[in-house]
């Protein structure tokens, strides 16, 4: 799993027939914290299906694979064409010594 | 899954017999800075090469699923009965109409 910001969201009427109703999310992949503790943008961006109702600025995490299957509870899960799905909508997140 | 644009297409006359008439794009993944407005960063121009059975054209914007869901997406281009192992770990899996990043409108295709 990563850790994401959401940043925004991706509408596209023209999409696979499996890939799923959810919304496509648009998650900006969050690195290891600085000296600050502030976790900073690495700058790859993912597109998540999202089940959960995450919002623009929450931190979320995103699952792949298998993992995004399981999460968009679909009758035939294998079938489920999307690779990645908003896992949690994080709290709190810590890192080294408190 | 990744927001990228079309910048090309990929053809080939040596394949895999039955992915035969299927259409290979190349496409490049958005960088966080452009989704923000700005440039993309120097030395960042890696391609990937899609499948599409969905009839994207070069300019467009495409979301794309990695491994089992892209072998799984074009299945309905492949005859009834090829095994599910195939040597396909991308395609396009939705044509994208708009994007929005934060409170900024982005580009539309």
């Amino acid at each position: 799993m990563i850790l994401g910001s959401v940043i925004g969201q991706v509408w596209g009427a023209q999409r696979s027939a499996q890939l799923g109703p959810e919304k496509m999310l648009l998650v900006a992949v969050l690195g290891a914290p600085g000296a600050d503790g502030e976790r900073v943008a690495s700058g790859r961006v993912v597109v998540a299906l999202d089940d959960l109702g995450a919002r623009i600025g929450e931190t979320v995490t995103v699952t792949w694979g298998s993992g995004a299957r399981a999460v968009l509870k679909a009758p035939e899960n294998r079938k489920v064409l999307a690779d990645a799905a908003i896992a949690r909508i994080v709290d709190g997140s810590s890192a080294g010594e408190e | 899954m990744f927001l990228a644009r079309v910048v090309g297409t990929v053809w080939s006359t040596v394949k895999w017999d039955k992915l035969e008439g299927l259409k290979l794009l190349l496409v490049r993944p958005y960088h966080l800075d452009e989704l923000k407005g700005g440039g993309a960063p120097e030395g960042l121009h890696d391609g990937v090469v899609v499948a599409d059975i969905l009839g994207a054209g070069v300019g467009e914007d495409v979301v794309i699923a990695y491994g089992h869901s892209a072998r799984v997406g074009i299945e309905p281009h492949l005859p009834k009965g090829t095994p599910p192992t195939r040597p396909i770990d991308a395609a396009v899996v939705a044509i994208v109409d708009s994007f929005q990043v934060e409170s900024e409108e982005g580009a539309e295709t």
